[in-house]
């Protein structure tokens, strides 16, 4: 008797003195709200997407409609084609600005503090704040832009940024670039920091100029952070949403939707909460499966 | 170092605990008061000319009734339309809230979420109390789901007199003299007709008057009627695009039309700095513009849309409401009595007379004898000898068919639809919605 007393102590003291115990038992709240609002919901939009449904009252069960309503329809089409669009800007031009500006830091100019600080400003506005500022640049009658082109004589470009069908979307685009560069920029400044100093000291020595040296030392040792940011960019360019909302609301006519927007506006604007989730369920899909991809890919090079 | 970070985690724990501790302390204070709380939800923002006559009706009720308080969320015009369905969703609906009438409110009638108030209304001729054709966008299939509080407001062309005076102008009679007047502004390098279209339903004002003006509002109730008797692929609606077309190519607008915002003033402030000659907009305008810009208001006059030479339609028809902003008691809401009682603070007099204080005609009756403001007369006049009153379409029609309606339009305006695609498109949004 006394030997079992004495093994369950000693089991509940091995219990406790573990840290996995500990860890679950604190990361058992987390847990909980990650269920409840991450996952759960997934299962259940899927579920919602077969219905037709407007968000209030009771939905009717209408099988597989949507989904073939969702492949025959030409704006969302339109819709994950501007994601595309996004996404493949985003990696041309926010990634390659983002690690220029990082080198550039890094490399003991005077100032850096305070240029630091600067280009890490969008980061700090708040996304609203940041589409309502590019509205107001992008504003064709008092719009800083146009006025700007039309100050230094170059009237000929003066163009309805955000209100004709062609530009809308590339317009967000650069606000959208504009906002995240400084996130990818503070990830590749951690990153250039973390590599030892040595590197370049025998680089130097053995005569290697700074192109060299960036792309024999730098890059190499950015790979994971740079592969990092190309899986956080295109998930975030897939999800897209604040931005594009706020400066357009997916408009005109749909020209700057992007799958959440059309989301957004068909589950609250048109009511059709159903259809909404299948937009939802299938941007789910798309931005899951892409990122596999490109982890699969590059894991494989490895 | 260590004792950084111990300073740090310790402020952080302190703002996290206070954090908790206001949230408790509400909690507690509610139970410990014992009364009740209705929610009411709105547009009434503090830029709402109309927000005193709601702060007014509250305060007013919750003297006469101490247990009982109303508790007011007055959220942004486009974003309320949102936080709404959200709620309602959710099924997290206030007691009481406002919609617009017709289709959207229809929606959530339909999904029985709106408590029926036409015993109310009987009972102490309580329905006396509104005008006649003001109840007929929260009435469906005879029973009535919400009372109109704000705005008797036809759309109208609104003009600066000293710019007319300028360029030697009278209002126009007919759609030809209107062409005239265009020309003129665009000689003088002035921007015909200022529009802000990113909004979507400002533009849509001018469909709507060009389809009333062409063929009378009987066309759009047959082709949205369920036995499809008509069709937005009709003569009336092609043609009504085609003019839209034909102002956008003659540059009767700004460019950038599509970027402009109406809730930011973008349009209104064009007639501010005299760089636009008119502005098509409800006669809530003549109020907005007087918050804004004094001087521009004081130079304000309007005239109605003008008539089409040899056209079938009307020429004294009105787009707008007769009656706009209804309040509706929620199914779930525990003290339907009180909150009805409460929408009756809303439209008694003083709130009528709050209203017209602030340059908002209510759909009272007899309330064209409280008109002091000659505006506000002609304004009323417009609506009194109205042959017909068209709700706005996007009003009117179920949600998502309004939602086609509203980015076809965008799209004719832009250049990128063609009036015969946006009828098409109608009429399959039409058709979609009555095929499930």
């Amino acid at each position: 008797m006394e030997k079992i007393n004495s093994d369950k102590k000693r089991i509940i003291n091995n219990i406790l003195k573990s840290n996995g115990f500990f860890a679950f038992l604190f990361l058992l709240p987390a847990f909980f709200f990650f269920t409840l609002y991450l996952l759960a919901p997934i299962p259940l939009s899927g579920y919602y997407s077969l219905l037709r449904w407007s968000g209030v009252g009771e939905g009717v069960f209408i099988g597989l409609n949507n989904w073939s309503r969702l492949i025959r329809d030409s704006t969302f089409w339109l819709a994950v084609g501007n994601n595309f669009k996004l996404v493949f800007l985003s990696l041309l031009i926010q990634l390659p600005t983002a690690l220029f500006l990082a080198v550039v830091l890094t490399s003991k100019i005077k100032l850096d503090k305070f240029f630091k600080t600067v280009y890490f400003f969008p980061m700090l506005l708040s996304t609203v704040a940041i589409g309502v500022i590019w509205g107001y640049i992008y504003n064709p009658n008092v719009g800083l832009l146009n006025n700007f082109l039309e100050a230094v004589g170059l009237e000929h470009l003066i163009l309805d940024w955000l209100g004709s069908r062609r530009y809308a979307i590339y317009s967000t685009i650069v606000a959208i670039c504009w906002r995240f560069v400084p996130f990818h920029m503070i990830l590749y400044i951690a990153g250039i920091v973390g590599i030892p100093e040595q590197l370049y000291e025998a680089a130097e020595i053995d005569g290697a100029n700074a192109w060299v040296s960036f792309r024999h030392i730098t890059l190499p040792q950015l790979k994971t952070v740079i592969k990092n940011s190309v899986v956080l960019s295109i998930v975030g360019s897939l999800k897209i949403f604040a931005e594009i909302f706020v400066m357009t609301g997916g408009g005109p006519n749909h020209a700057s939707e992007v799958m959440a927007t059309y989301m957004y506006t068909t589950s609250f604007d048109s009511y059709r909460m159903g259809y909404g989730s299948t937009i939802a369920v299938s941007l789910f899909l798309i931005a899951f499966s892409v990122s596999l991809i490109f982890l699969y890919l590059t894991r494989k090079k490895q | 170092m260590n004792k950084k970070i111990f300073i740090v985690s310790l402020i952080l724990m302190f703002i996290f605990m206070f954090s908790l501790v206001e949230v408790e302390a509400f909690s507690l204070f509610d139970l410990f008061r014992r009364t009740e709380t209705i929610t009411l939800w709105d547009i009434r923002t503090p830029e709402d000319p109309a927000r005193a006559a709601v702060e007014d009706a509250i305060a007013r009720f919750e003297e006469d009734h101490d247990n009982i308080e109303i508790e007011h969320v007055p959220i942004q015009n486009d974003d309320y339309k949102t936080r709404l369905s959200v709620a309602a969703a959710a099924d997290d609906e206030p007691d009481i809230f406002m919609t617009w009438g017709g289709g959207g409110l229809k929606n959530y009638v339909d999904e029985g979420m709106v408590y029926d108030i036409t015993a109310y209304l009987e009972e102490d001729n309580w329905r006396d109390n509104f005008l006649d054709a003001a109840m007929n966008n929260s009435t469906f299939e005879g029973k009535t789901y919400g009372v109109p509080v704000t705005n008797v407001a036809p759309a109208v062309i609104w003009y600066r007199e000293d710019m007319f005076a300028e360029y030697d102008l009278t209002p126009p009679e007919t759609y030809e003299e209107l062409l005239e007047i265009i020309e003129v502004f665009k000689e003088n390098d002035i921007v015909p007709f200022t529009l802000a279209n990113q909004n979507r339903w400002p533009g849509s004002m001018y469909y709507m008057y060009f389809v009333d003006r062409l063929a009378g509002p009987e066309v759009y109730r047959a082709a949205v009627s369920p036995d499809m008797a008509g069709s937005f692929t009709d003569e009336p609606f092609i043609e009504a695009g085609q003019m839209i077309r034909d102002l956008v190519e003659m540059d009767a607008f700004p460019a950038g039309l599509n970027a402009m915002n109406e809730d930011d003033g973008d349009s209104r402030t064009m007639l501010y700095t005299k760089d636009a000659g008119m502005y098509l907009m409800g006669s809530w305008a003549y109020s907005t513009i007087g918050m804004e810009d004094e001087i521009t208001q004081e130079q304000l006059n309007f005239f109605p849309f003008p008539s089409i030479e040899g056209a079938d339609g009307t020429t004294s028809g009105i787009v707008g409401t007769v009656g706009d902003n209804f309040y509706s008691v929620a199914e779930k809401c525990e003290n339907k009595e009180m909150a009805v009682e409460f929408l009756r603070y809303l439209t008694d007099e003083k709130a009528k007379q709050e209203l017209l204080a602030v340059g908002n005609i209510p759909p009272i009756s007899g309330v064209a004898d409280d008109l002091d403001d000659p505006m506000l007369q002609s304004i009323f006049r417009v609506v009194e000898e109205a042959e017909s009153s068209q709700l706005w379409y996007d009003q009117d029609l179920p949600p998502e068919i309004a939602q086609v309606h509203l980015n076809q339009l965008q799209g004719l305006f832009g250049g990128d639809v063609t009036p015969e695609e946006k009828a098409q498109a109608m009429a399959d949004a039409i058709e979609d919605y009555y095929a499930d």
